[in-house]
Protein backbone atom coordinates (compact mmCIF):
# COMPACT_ATOMS: atom_id res chain seq x y z
CA UNK A 1 0.00 0.00 0.00
CA UNK A 2 2.59 1.97 1.02
CA UNK A 3 4.33 1.64 -2.02
CA UNK A 4 1.51 2.57 -4.54
CA UNK A 5 1.16 5.31 -2.41
CA UNK A 6 4.84 6.64 -3.46
CA UNK A 7 4.42 5.60 -6.39
CA UNK A 8 1.74 7.16 -7.61
CA UNK A 9 3.37 10.71 -5.30
CA UNK A 10 6.63 10.25 -7.70
CA UNK A 11 4.26 9.50 -10.96
CA UNK A 12 2.77 12.34 -10.70
CA UNK A 13 5.52 14.73 -9.74
CA UNK A 14 7.66 13.06 -12.48
CA UNK A 15 4.94 13.82 -15.41
CA UNK A 16 6.12 17.43 -15.21
CA UNK A 17 9.59 17.03 -14.50
CA UNK A 18 10.83 13.30 -15.07
CA UNK A 19 14.33 14.74 -17.68
CA UNK A 20 14.66 17.36 -15.65
CA UNK A 21 15.24 15.32 -12.21
CA UNK A 22 17.99 13.32 -14.01
CA UNK A 23 19.95 16.22 -15.47
CA UNK A 24 20.20 17.95 -12.14
CA UNK A 25 22.32 14.70 -10.87
CA UNK A 26 24.73 15.75 -13.52
CA UNK A 27 24.78 19.45 -12.59
CA UNK A 28 28.21 19.20 -11.07
CA UNK A 29 29.98 18.20 -14.03
CA UNK A 30 28.66 21.34 -15.68
CA UNK A 31 31.53 23.65 -15.12
CA UNK A 32 34.47 22.56 -16.05
CA UNK A 33 37.39 24.83 -17.32
CA UNK A 34 38.48 24.55 -20.53
CA UNK A 35 41.47 26.34 -22.32
CA UNK A 36 39.99 28.85 -25.08
CA UNK A 37 41.15 27.39 -28.48
CA UNK A 38 41.65 28.65 -31.97
CA UNK A 39 42.84 32.19 -31.36
CA UNK A 40 44.77 32.50 -34.12
CA UNK A 41 44.26 29.95 -36.96
CA UNK A 42 47.91 29.74 -37.78
CA UNK A 43 51.08 29.44 -36.04
CA UNK A 44 52.08 33.10 -37.28
CA UNK A 45 49.92 36.36 -37.96
CA UNK A 46 51.70 37.93 -40.91
CA UNK A 47 55.12 38.64 -40.58
CA UNK A 48 55.72 37.32 -36.13
CA UNK A 49 54.31 34.53 -34.65
CA UNK A 50 50.55 33.97 -32.93
CA UNK A 51 50.69 31.93 -28.97
CA UNK A 52 49.86 28.83 -31.49
CA UNK A 53 51.67 25.98 -32.03
CA UNK A 54 51.25 22.85 -33.77
CA UNK A 55 49.58 20.15 -31.72
CA UNK A 56 51.67 16.81 -31.10
CA UNK A 57 53.03 14.95 -34.27
CA UNK A 58 52.04 17.89 -36.37
CA UNK A 59 54.02 18.54 -39.38
CA UNK A 60 53.71 21.93 -40.90
CA UNK A 61 54.97 22.59 -44.27
CA UNK A 62 55.01 26.51 -44.93
CA UNK A 63 56.02 28.25 -47.95
CA UNK A 64 56.21 32.40 -47.54
CA UNK A 65 56.97 34.86 -50.01
CA UNK A 66 57.73 38.59 -50.44
CA UNK A 67 57.34 40.26 -54.15
CA UNK A 68 59.12 43.69 -54.94
CA UNK A 69 57.55 47.37 -54.23
CA UNK A 70 54.27 47.57 -55.56
CA UNK A 71 54.62 51.38 -56.46
CA UNK A 72 57.91 54.47 -56.02
CA UNK A 73 60.59 53.62 -58.19
CA UNK A 74 60.88 50.22 -58.19
CA UNK A 75 57.47 49.37 -58.73
CA UNK A 76 54.60 50.43 -60.99
CA UNK A 77 53.51 48.69 -64.34
CA UNK A 78 57.34 47.69 -65.71
CA UNK A 79 57.38 45.12 -62.71
CA UNK A 80 53.98 43.96 -62.81
CA UNK A 81 53.89 45.75 -59.17
CA UNK A 82 56.18 43.85 -57.92
CA UNK A 83 55.56 40.53 -58.91
CA UNK A 84 58.43 40.40 -61.17
CA UNK A 85 60.79 40.84 -58.07
CA UNK A 86 60.86 38.42 -54.81
CA UNK A 87 62.70 40.23 -51.85
CA UNK A 88 62.15 37.06 -49.88
CA UNK A 89 61.25 33.50 -49.54
CA UNK A 90 61.17 31.40 -46.66
CA UNK A 91 60.63 27.40 -47.12
CA UNK A 92 59.97 25.32 -43.69
CA UNK A 93 59.13 22.12 -41.61
CA UNK A 94 58.12 23.17 -38.40
CA UNK A 95 56.77 20.19 -36.41
CA UNK A 96 55.01 19.60 -32.64
CA UNK A 97 56.95 17.61 -30.44
CA UNK A 98 54.34 17.64 -27.79
CA UNK A 99 50.80 19.77 -28.25
CA UNK A 100 52.59 22.84 -26.32
CA UNK A 101 56.21 22.79 -28.10
CA UNK A 102 57.11 22.74 -31.82
CA UNK A 103 60.21 23.46 -33.30
CA UNK A 104 60.90 24.03 -36.89
CA UNK A 105 64.06 24.28 -39.13
CA UNK A 106 64.05 26.74 -42.32
CA UNK A 107 65.77 28.35 -44.83
CA UNK A 108 65.20 31.49 -46.50
CA UNK A 109 66.88 33.66 -49.05
CA UNK A 110 67.19 36.30 -46.45
CA UNK A 111 66.61 40.48 -46.82
CA UNK A 112 68.47 43.06 -45.49
CA UNK A 113 72.44 42.78 -44.11
CA UNK A 114 72.26 39.22 -44.78
CA UNK A 115 71.53 36.72 -47.13
CA UNK A 116 71.00 33.13 -47.71
CA UNK A 117 69.73 32.40 -43.98
CA UNK A 118 69.42 29.08 -42.27
CA UNK A 119 66.75 28.63 -39.20
CA UNK A 120 66.08 26.72 -36.29
CA UNK A 121 63.09 27.68 -33.50
CA UNK A 122 61.16 26.76 -30.90
CA UNK A 123 58.24 27.89 -29.30
CA UNK A 124 56.68 26.98 -26.52
CA UNK A 125 53.08 27.76 -25.17
CA UNK A 126 53.35 28.72 -21.23
CA UNK A 127 49.92 29.90 -20.55
CA UNK A 128 46.54 29.08 -21.82
CA UNK A 129 43.83 31.09 -21.26
CA UNK A 130 40.63 30.01 -20.36
CA UNK A 131 36.24 30.30 -20.93
CA UNK A 132 35.92 31.30 -17.37
CA UNK A 133 38.90 33.91 -17.39
CA UNK A 134 41.06 32.73 -14.44
CA UNK A 135 43.61 32.66 -16.84
CA UNK A 136 42.87 36.02 -18.72
CA UNK A 137 45.70 35.67 -21.21
CA UNK A 138 47.62 33.19 -23.21
CA UNK A 139 51.60 33.22 -23.05
CA UNK A 140 54.22 31.52 -26.21
CA UNK A 141 58.07 32.04 -25.84
CA UNK A 142 59.72 31.65 -29.10
CA UNK A 143 63.10 31.85 -29.75
CA UNK A 144 65.32 31.26 -33.03
CA UNK A 145 68.97 31.20 -34.30
CA UNK A 146 69.69 32.30 -37.86
CA UNK A 147 72.68 31.35 -39.67
CA UNK A 148 73.82 33.23 -42.79
CA UNK A 149 75.54 30.73 -45.90
CA UNK A 150 76.46 33.25 -47.64
CA UNK A 151 80.01 33.74 -48.72
CA UNK A 152 82.12 36.47 -46.88
CA UNK A 153 82.73 39.86 -48.23
CA UNK A 154 86.17 41.11 -49.33
CA UNK A 155 85.28 44.52 -47.84
CA UNK A 156 86.40 44.34 -44.05
CA UNK A 157 83.82 46.81 -43.12
CA UNK A 158 80.94 45.00 -44.50
CA UNK A 159 78.31 43.46 -42.23
CA UNK A 160 78.91 40.28 -44.53
CA UNK A 161 82.31 40.02 -43.80
CA UNK A 162 82.80 37.19 -41.39
CA UNK A 163 85.45 37.10 -39.30
CA UNK A 164 84.45 34.36 -37.17
CA UNK A 165 81.95 31.88 -38.05
CA UNK A 166 79.54 33.25 -35.14
CA UNK A 167 79.48 36.40 -37.16
CA UNK A 168 76.84 34.47 -39.66
CA UNK A 169 74.70 34.42 -36.87
CA UNK A 170 71.89 36.04 -34.94
CA UNK A 171 68.90 35.40 -32.44
CA UNK A 172 65.58 36.31 -31.55
CA UNK A 173 63.61 35.84 -28.17
CA UNK A 174 60.10 36.83 -27.76
CA UNK A 175 56.93 36.34 -25.54
CA UNK A 176 53.55 36.56 -27.55
CA UNK A 177 50.90 37.68 -25.15
CA UNK A 178 47.53 37.01 -26.81
CA UNK A 179 43.74 37.01 -25.82
CA UNK A 180 41.00 36.19 -27.61
CA UNK A 181 37.76 38.49 -27.70
CA UNK A 182 34.29 36.43 -27.70
CA UNK A 183 34.84 34.34 -31.06
CA UNK A 184 35.71 37.37 -33.42
CA UNK A 185 38.90 38.96 -32.29
CA UNK A 186 42.37 37.99 -31.12
CA UNK A 187 44.74 40.29 -30.33
CA UNK A 188 48.88 40.16 -29.12
CA UNK A 189 51.59 42.17 -27.79
CA UNK A 190 54.93 40.35 -28.31
CA UNK A 191 57.71 42.09 -26.63
CA UNK A 192 60.92 40.93 -28.47
CA UNK A 193 64.36 41.00 -28.14
CA UNK A 194 66.84 40.84 -31.24
CA UNK A 195 70.35 40.37 -31.27
CA UNK A 196 73.32 40.16 -34.37
CA UNK A 197 76.40 39.18 -33.68
CA UNK A 198 77.59 41.56 -36.39
CA UNK A 199 76.13 44.62 -37.53
CA UNK A 200 77.42 47.68 -39.27
CA UNK A 201 78.86 50.62 -37.53
CA UNK A 202 76.49 52.86 -35.21
CA UNK A 203 74.00 49.99 -35.76
CA UNK A 204 72.91 48.03 -32.85
CA UNK A 205 73.91 44.67 -31.82
CA UNK A 206 70.74 44.24 -28.87
CA UNK A 207 67.55 45.41 -29.86
CA UNK A 208 64.21 45.38 -28.36
CA UNK A 209 61.31 45.66 -30.48
CA UNK A 210 57.32 45.19 -29.17
CA UNK A 211 54.74 43.81 -31.16
CA UNK A 212 51.35 44.12 -31.75
CA UNK A 213 48.63 42.56 -33.86
CA UNK A 214 44.99 41.32 -34.38
CA UNK A 215 42.55 38.85 -36.07
CA UNK A 216 38.86 39.87 -36.99
CA UNK A 217 37.18 36.88 -37.80
CA UNK A 218 34.58 37.85 -40.79
CA UNK A 219 33.62 34.39 -41.31
CA UNK A 220 34.21 30.78 -40.28
CA UNK A 221 36.88 30.43 -43.03
CA UNK A 222 38.05 34.28 -43.62
CA UNK A 223 40.06 36.76 -41.72
CA UNK A 224 41.24 40.35 -41.30
CA UNK A 225 44.76 40.25 -39.97
CA UNK A 226 47.10 42.96 -39.18
CA UNK A 227 50.61 43.48 -37.62
CA UNK A 228 52.86 46.00 -36.56
CA UNK A 229 56.34 46.05 -34.84
CA UNK A 230 57.89 49.19 -32.88
CA UNK A 231 61.70 48.07 -32.98
CA UNK A 232 63.44 50.71 -30.48
CA UNK A 233 66.14 51.55 -32.24
CA UNK A 234 68.30 54.71 -30.71
CA UNK A 235 68.41 58.11 -31.34
CA UNK A 236 72.20 58.27 -32.33
CA UNK A 237 71.77 55.04 -34.73
CA UNK A 238 68.84 56.52 -36.09
CA UNK A 239 70.45 60.06 -36.66
CA UNK A 240 73.36 58.58 -37.56
CA UNK A 241 71.80 56.50 -40.86
CA UNK A 242 69.79 59.54 -41.95
CA UNK A 243 72.86 61.28 -42.08
CA UNK A 244 73.85 58.60 -45.03
CA UNK A 245 70.53 59.07 -46.60
CA UNK A 246 69.25 55.08 -44.91
CA UNK A 247 65.80 55.81 -42.55
CA UNK A 248 64.45 52.68 -40.92
CA UNK A 249 60.89 51.86 -40.79
CA UNK A 250 58.05 49.98 -38.28
CA UNK A 251 57.01 47.27 -40.13
CA UNK A 252 53.44 46.80 -40.89
CA UNK A 253 51.35 44.58 -42.16
CA UNK A 254 47.48 43.71 -43.33
CA UNK A 255 46.09 40.96 -44.88
CA UNK A 256 43.74 38.40 -45.24
CA UNK A 257 43.85 34.91 -43.91
CA UNK A 258 41.38 31.90 -45.24
CA UNK A 259 41.33 28.30 -43.73
CA UNK A 260 40.49 25.58 -45.89
CA UNK A 261 40.95 22.47 -43.89
CA UNK A 262 44.34 21.18 -43.28
CA UNK A 263 45.85 24.49 -45.21
CA UNK A 264 46.44 28.26 -43.59
CA UNK A 265 46.69 30.78 -46.90
CA UNK A 266 47.31 34.58 -45.87
CA UNK A 267 47.39 37.13 -48.24
CA UNK A 268 49.13 40.26 -47.07
CA UNK A 269 50.29 43.79 -48.06
CA UNK A 270 53.56 44.50 -45.83
CA UNK A 271 56.67 47.23 -45.82
CA UNK A 272 58.88 45.12 -44.48
CA UNK A 273 60.81 42.67 -47.37
CA UNK A 274 61.91 39.71 -44.97
CA UNK A 275 60.01 37.14 -43.68
CA UNK A 276 62.27 36.26 -40.45
CA UNK A 277 62.47 38.69 -37.07
CA UNK A 278 65.82 38.53 -37.20
CA UNK A 279 65.74 40.94 -40.10
CA UNK A 280 62.40 42.77 -40.38
CA UNK A 281 61.94 44.26 -36.87
CA UNK A 282 65.72 46.02 -36.90
CA UNK A 283 66.43 46.48 -40.81
CA UNK A 284 63.18 47.46 -42.57
CA UNK A 285 63.80 50.66 -45.06
CA UNK A 286 60.89 50.28 -47.13
CA UNK A 287 58.13 53.22 -46.13
CA UNK A 288 54.41 52.67 -47.00
CA UNK A 289 53.94 55.79 -47.88
CA UNK A 290 56.48 55.60 -50.49
CA UNK A 291 54.89 53.16 -52.30
CA UNK A 292 57.68 50.50 -50.87
CA UNK A 293 54.73 47.87 -49.70
CA UNK A 294 54.46 44.62 -51.08
CA UNK A 295 52.22 42.03 -51.64
CA UNK A 296 53.62 38.45 -49.89
CA UNK A 297 51.90 35.39 -49.34
CA UNK A 298 52.44 32.75 -46.57
CA UNK A 299 51.17 28.88 -46.79
CA UNK A 300 50.77 26.31 -44.52
CA UNK A 301 49.83 22.85 -44.90
CA UNK A 302 49.54 21.18 -41.71
CA UNK A 303 49.71 17.30 -41.69
CA UNK A 304 48.94 14.78 -38.25
CA UNK A 305 52.15 11.79 -38.77
CA UNK A 306 51.85 8.53 -36.81
CA UNK A 307 48.09 9.88 -36.33
CA UNK A 308 46.99 5.78 -36.48
CA UNK A 309 49.50 4.77 -33.89
CA UNK A 310 48.55 7.64 -31.38
CA UNK A 311 45.24 7.09 -32.06
CA UNK A 312 45.11 3.14 -30.92
CA UNK A 313 46.71 4.25 -27.22
CA UNK B 1 21.79 19.00 -6.78
CA UNK B 2 21.71 17.05 -3.30
CA UNK B 3 17.75 18.31 -2.90
CA UNK B 4 16.88 16.52 -6.00
CA UNK B 5 18.69 13.34 -5.41
CA UNK B 6 17.53 13.02 -1.94
CA UNK B 7 13.43 13.50 -3.35
CA UNK B 8 13.96 10.82 -6.15
CA UNK B 9 15.55 8.95 -3.25
CA UNK B 10 12.17 9.32 -0.81
CA UNK B 11 10.32 7.95 -3.44
CA UNK B 12 12.47 4.52 -4.20
CA UNK B 13 13.23 5.02 -7.84
CA UNK B 14 15.03 2.91 -9.81
CA UNK B 15 17.55 5.43 -11.03
CA UNK B 16 20.89 4.40 -12.80
CA UNK B 17 23.00 6.32 -13.29
CA UNK B 18 26.47 6.26 -15.65
CA UNK B 19 29.34 8.95 -15.73
CA UNK B 20 31.54 7.26 -18.23
CA UNK B 21 29.40 6.77 -21.26
CA UNK B 22 31.94 5.77 -24.47
CA UNK B 23 30.84 7.90 -27.71
CA UNK B 24 31.92 7.83 -30.58
CA UNK B 25 30.86 8.79 -34.19
CA UNK B 26 32.08 7.86 -37.58
CA UNK B 27 31.91 9.78 -40.78
CA UNK B 28 32.69 8.30 -44.33
CA UNK B 29 33.06 10.54 -47.15
CA UNK B 30 34.76 9.64 -50.42
CA UNK B 31 37.71 11.18 -49.08
CA UNK B 32 38.24 10.59 -45.91
CA UNK B 33 36.61 8.62 -42.80
CA UNK B 34 36.44 10.58 -39.81
CA UNK B 35 36.20 8.88 -36.24
CA UNK B 36 36.30 10.24 -32.71
CA UNK B 37 35.43 9.41 -29.53
CA UNK B 38 34.89 10.26 -26.00
CA UNK B 39 33.72 8.38 -22.88
CA UNK B 40 33.06 11.72 -20.55
CA UNK B 41 29.78 11.51 -21.26
CA UNK B 42 27.42 10.98 -18.27
CA UNK B 43 23.56 9.50 -18.31
CA UNK B 44 20.81 8.37 -15.76
CA UNK B 45 17.45 6.70 -16.49
CA UNK B 46 14.76 5.96 -14.24
CA UNK B 47 13.31 2.48 -14.67
CA UNK B 48 10.35 3.44 -12.79
CA UNK B 49 9.42 6.43 -14.86
CA UNK B 50 11.65 5.39 -18.31
CA UNK B 51 13.33 8.79 -18.18
CA UNK B 52 16.47 8.46 -19.89
CA UNK B 53 18.74 11.42 -19.66
CA UNK B 54 21.99 11.69 -21.50
CA UNK B 55 24.50 14.48 -21.63
CA UNK B 56 28.52 14.96 -23.12
CA UNK B 57 30.63 18.15 -23.62
CA UNK B 58 31.20 17.74 -27.10
CA UNK B 59 34.76 19.21 -26.81
CA UNK B 60 35.55 16.11 -25.02
CA UNK B 61 35.56 14.05 -28.73
CA UNK B 62 38.71 13.12 -29.41
CA UNK B 63 39.73 12.97 -33.14
CA UNK B 64 42.86 10.84 -34.71
CA UNK B 65 44.01 14.06 -36.46
CA UNK B 66 44.01 17.12 -33.57
CA UNK B 67 43.95 19.72 -36.71
CA UNK B 68 40.36 18.24 -37.48
CA UNK B 69 39.52 18.59 -33.74
CA UNK B 70 40.41 21.96 -33.66
CA UNK B 71 38.10 22.43 -36.79
CA UNK B 72 35.08 20.60 -35.38
CA UNK B 73 35.16 22.50 -32.23
CA UNK B 74 35.50 25.68 -33.89
CA UNK B 75 33.51 25.25 -37.14
CA UNK B 76 31.56 23.14 -37.21
CA UNK B 77 30.13 22.54 -33.67
CA UNK B 78 31.17 25.65 -32.38
CA UNK B 79 31.56 24.47 -28.79
CA UNK B 80 32.06 27.85 -27.11
CA UNK B 81 28.21 28.71 -27.42
CA UNK B 82 27.47 25.04 -27.56
CA UNK B 83 28.70 23.13 -25.38
CA UNK B 84 27.32 20.20 -24.65
CA UNK B 85 25.09 18.22 -26.12
CA UNK B 86 22.14 17.02 -24.36
CA UNK B 87 19.19 14.28 -25.05
CA UNK B 88 16.29 13.63 -22.99
CA UNK B 89 13.87 10.87 -23.47
CA UNK B 90 11.90 8.54 -22.21
CA UNK B 91 11.47 4.50 -22.82
CA UNK B 92 8.47 3.71 -25.28
CA UNK B 93 8.14 0.29 -22.59
CA UNK B 94 9.46 0.80 -19.10
CA UNK B 95 7.68 -1.74 -17.53
CA UNK B 96 9.09 -4.24 -19.50
CA UNK B 97 12.22 -4.20 -18.21
CA UNK B 98 11.18 -6.46 -15.29
CA UNK B 99 14.60 -8.31 -13.66
CA UNK B 100 17.99 -9.45 -14.79
CA UNK B 101 17.82 -9.93 -18.81
CA UNK B 102 18.36 -8.25 -21.78
CA UNK B 103 15.92 -6.06 -23.97
CA UNK B 104 15.60 -4.60 -27.10
CA UNK B 105 14.08 -1.18 -26.07
CA UNK B 106 12.84 2.26 -27.76
CA UNK B 107 13.60 5.32 -26.76
CA UNK B 108 12.14 8.38 -27.99
CA UNK B 109 13.34 12.37 -27.25
CA UNK B 110 14.92 15.15 -27.95
CA UNK B 111 18.74 15.58 -28.63
CA UNK B 112 20.28 18.57 -28.49
CA UNK B 113 23.36 18.91 -30.81
CA UNK B 114 24.99 22.73 -31.60
CA UNK B 115 21.53 24.43 -29.93
CA UNK B 116 19.52 22.83 -32.37
CA UNK B 117 16.18 20.17 -31.11
CA UNK B 118 15.29 17.43 -32.93
CA UNK B 119 13.15 14.63 -31.80
CA UNK B 120 14.29 11.01 -32.20
CA UNK B 121 13.34 7.46 -31.98
CA UNK B 122 16.14 5.22 -31.73
CA UNK B 123 16.24 1.78 -30.99
CA UNK B 124 18.78 0.49 -27.86
CA UNK B 125 19.76 -2.66 -25.81
CA UNK B 126 19.46 -2.66 -22.43
CA UNK B 127 21.02 -5.40 -20.14
CA UNK B 128 19.88 -5.81 -16.54
CA UNK B 129 22.39 -7.82 -14.77
CA UNK B 130 21.98 -7.93 -10.85
CA UNK B 131 21.54 -3.92 -10.14
CA UNK B 132 23.93 -3.40 -13.38
CA UNK B 133 22.48 -2.15 -15.80
CA UNK B 134 24.40 -1.48 -19.80
CA UNK B 135 22.78 -0.35 -22.52
CA UNK B 136 23.91 0.26 -26.17
CA UNK B 137 22.76 2.31 -28.95
CA UNK B 138 23.45 2.99 -32.74
CA UNK B 139 21.81 5.72 -34.21
CA UNK B 140 22.29 8.35 -36.99
CA UNK B 141 22.55 12.11 -36.89
CA UNK B 142 21.90 14.13 -39.91
CA UNK B 143 24.12 17.38 -39.93
CA UNK B 144 21.64 19.41 -41.73
CA UNK B 145 18.99 18.70 -38.51
CA UNK B 146 21.02 20.40 -36.02
CA UNK B 147 22.36 22.82 -38.40
CA UNK B 148 25.65 21.67 -38.91
CA UNK B 149 27.18 23.33 -42.69
CA UNK B 150 29.60 21.71 -44.11
CA UNK B 151 31.50 24.04 -46.69
CA UNK B 152 31.29 22.85 -50.55
CA UNK B 153 35.16 22.93 -50.64
CA UNK B 154 34.91 19.89 -48.44
CA UNK B 155 31.38 18.04 -48.49
CA UNK B 156 33.91 15.24 -49.94
CA UNK B 157 35.53 14.85 -46.67
CA UNK B 158 32.84 14.90 -44.39
CA UNK B 159 29.63 13.30 -44.75
CA UNK B 160 26.39 14.55 -44.34
CA UNK B 161 24.46 11.82 -41.86
CA UNK B 162 27.43 10.57 -39.28
CA UNK B 163 27.01 7.15 -37.74
CA UNK B 164 26.78 7.74 -33.13
CA UNK B 165 27.43 4.35 -31.21
CA UNK B 166 26.78 4.68 -27.79
CA UNK B 167 27.88 2.05 -25.03
CA UNK B 168 27.30 2.74 -20.85
CA UNK B 169 27.49 1.04 -18.09
CA UNK B 170 25.63 1.96 -15.10
CA UNK B 171 24.68 1.76 -11.87
CA UNK B 172 22.24 1.94 -9.34
CA UNK B 173 22.05 4.93 -7.27
CA UNK B 174 22.46 3.98 -3.69
CA UNK B 175 18.90 4.24 -1.99
CA UNK B 176 19.28 6.14 1.46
Amino acid sequence: MKTICLLLISCSLCLAGRAQDLSKMFEDSAAVRQPVIGTFKSTRIIMGHSNETLKKHELDFRVAHRFGDIGGSFGGGKTAFGLDNSTDIRIAFEYGITDDLMVGISRAKGSGDLSQVFEGLAKYRVLKQTTDNQVPVSLSVFGNVTLSTMTSSADETAVSHFEEFTDRMTYVAQAIIARKFGDRLSLTLSPTYVHRNRVGYMDMNNMFALGGSGRIRLSKRLAFIAEYYYPFRSQSSKDYYKAQGIEFFNPLGAGLEIETGGHVFSVNFTNSTAILENQFIPETRASWLQGQFRWGFNISRRFSLFSKRDWKK
Amino acid sequence: MAAALLAAHAYGQKIYSCRNVHLSFFSSAPLEDIEAKTDKGVSAINLETGAVYFKVPVNTFQFRKKLMQEHFNENYLETDKYPYAEFKGRLANPAALNGNGTYEVTVEGTLSIHGVDKTYREKGTITIQNGQLTSTSKFKVRLVDHKIKIPTLVIKNIAEVVDVTMQATYTLNAQK
